[in-house]
């Protein structure tokens, strides 16, 4: 008995420790690097390490190396487009989400539909063919088209979030407002806003997060002009495998906030109704 | 919506049958089958092993979490959710850098004497994309999945266990069969988003050959603005994803006419 329960936590112990080695293994490969100063095959670490590159990509130091420049701009640019969408998505999102949950709304199977699509068939003809058509209206390559594509990436999440959290909400904890008087406007926004404020929160952050990370439709709809934060990511990695693991870093650290924040209210219904 | 996707999604359709010229013809389905063949064939075959990789890893993940409760699982529950939000792009830079002939994975393979640094894996190909893919994969199939069987309450399981059935039975009877929508879901969504995925081989691959579907389409359009050739090549996309499309906007529209409100 007692070997059979040393056999089961050694065997869990080496399912933590290849678990443990199998995600953080990546990301330490991108922390080296990004440390890295030089290092020469085949030795195993970079011979000398700092923080030089970290320095540049932050505007700290000057870098004459090829592909190395100050991301804040590109920080700043991503930042705002992802502000711009939130606020955007979220008044789109709110109204729309509470439709779907609570009325019968016309067309409501056709909007489902179109909604559900994104997540069955692949996204990138789409962008394709929306440069195409922002071609011809003067959207190509122009910071408006960049955001209306990340509203239309993001509005997909933020519809089904909002709508599920607002699924969830009993409906008569409302009628028992509008019972003892409240208004319609007063009930939505005495009870039902604040219990919908952490999967509102959630879907905001998420749309957030979508924006931040959006590489396939900024690919297509932003160049050459709108240098986002991915974007340069991808630029600066076929010349500067550091500078490009710097930014990688950056743009894990939201990740991985958000991942903490919304731990508890990551349902896998969540997931599994938006995704 | 309709303006900014139903008819980019329909166009992609139209448009794969005008020519340069704005005639309508066949000649990019020609150009297609000709070129990317090949390439077509290589994203099935990465979609379809990394997709049964992540499922049989996630079920079996997923099974272990919901049987056992102990500190390392605990542990387990905290650290696998990692990946899942981490973007696309900082993952193709992870697996560049992680996966090199002198990344990481070869230096530390190396070490512990595995394979010889002289001759080291070469993985930005096929391997290297699936795992890729399946680092990615894993964790958000086994949110859905544990989820599905958390949903199954312990008392099925109780019963099962006290009428005699093995462990082994109560999983291929009980809690296989009865999550089996939530597992679908994951695969589905699994393979549709790997199929359709950009940065990971656009990064890891590039133009090599073979690449995949998506890399092609954004050559065709980067170098050559060839709008017919690149759009025939996403209605083959589409068709790599017809099955579990259609499974998966069926299943959801039934479960969102379930969830349906009544009037009021």
């Amino acid at each position: 008995m007692s070997l059979k329960r040393i056999l089961v936590v050694a065997g869990e112990l080496i399912l933590l420790l290849l678990v443990f080695l199998v995600i953080f293994g990546p990301m330490m490969s991108l922390f080296i690097w990004s440390v890295a100063i030089r290092w020469y095959w085949p030795s195993t670490l970079p011979q000398e390490v700092g923080f030089d590159y970290w320095r540049q990509a932050l505007g700290l130091q000057k870098s004459l190396a090829i592909g190395a420049v100050s991301i804040v701009p590109a920080f700043f640019l991503s930042l705002s487009i992802a502000i711009v969408v939130v606020c955007i998505a979220m008044l789109i999102a709110i109204p729309a989400g509470y439709a779907l949950a609570k009325y019968r709304i016309p067309f409501a199977a056709l909007i489902m539909f179109l909604f559900l699509m994104p997540n069955a068939f692949p996204q990138q003809p789409i962008f394709v063919n929306l440069l195409r058509i922002f071609t011809r209206v003067g959207l190509a390559g122009t910071l408006p088209g960049v955001i209306l594509v990340h509203i239309l990436v993001g509005m997909v999440f933020g519809v089904w979030i909002t709508s599920a959290t607002f699924r969830a909400i009993p409906p008569h904890l409302e009628e028992a407002a509008r019972s003892v008087g409240a208004g319609k406007t007063r009930a939505f926004f005495r009870i039902t806003m604040p219990l919908a404020a952490p999967g509102l929160l959630a879907s905001a952050v998420f749309v957030f997060i979508t924006s931040l990370d959006e590489f396939t439709g900024t690919f297509f709809i932003g160049l050459p002009w709108i240098n986002t934060l991915p974007m340069t990511l991808y630029s600066s990695s076929g010349y500067n495998m550091q500078f490009a693991s710097v930014i990688a870093i950056i743009l894990l650290i939201p990740s991985i906030l958000f991942m903490a924040l919304i731990q508890r209210v990551l349902r896998a219904e969540y997931v599994g109704g938006m995704g | 919506m309709l303006l900014m996707y139903a008819y980019p999604f329909v166009s992609s359709f139209t448009r794969s049958f005008v020519g340069s010229e704005g005639n309508l013809t066949l000649q990019n389905y020609a150009k297609t089958w000709d070129l990317y063949l090949k390439d077509v064939a290589f994203t099935f075959s990465v979609t379809v092993f990394s997709t049964s990789v992540t499922a049989a890893l996630a079920v079996l993940l997923a099974m272990y979490l919901r049987f056992r409760q102990s500190v390392i699982s605990r542990m387990l529950v905290g650290l696998y959710k990692l990946p899942i939000f981490i973007p696309f792009v900082v993952v193709a830079q992870m697996m560049n850098t992680f996966l090199a002939p002198h990344g990481l994975l070869n230096l530390a393979l190396a070490q512990i004497g595995l394979i010889n640094i002289d001759k080291p894996l070469e993985l930005f190909n096929f391997w290297g994309l699936s795992f890729g893919f399946v680092w990615k994969m894993v964790p958000f199939s086994v949110l859905i999945i544990h989820g599905g069987f958390q949903m199954i309450d312990n008392s099925y399981i109780e019963a099962a266990r006290s009428a005699g059935a093995s462990r082994a039975k109560v999983i291929t009877r009980i809690l296989i069969p009865m999550s089996k929508s939530s597992i679908m879901v994951a695969l589905v969504l699994v393979y549709s988003q790997i199929v359709g995925t950009f940065t990971l081989p656009y990064m890891l691959i590039g133009g090599k050959i073979p690449t995949t579907i998506t890399v092609d389409i954004a050559h065709r359009v980067n170098y050559f603005r060839d709008f017919g050739v690149a759009n025939t090549l996403g209605v083959f996309s589409y068709l790599l994803v017809l099955a579990t499309a259609i499974y998966y906007l069926r299943s959801s529209v039934k479960r969102v006419a379930e969830a349906e409100p009544s009037r009021r």
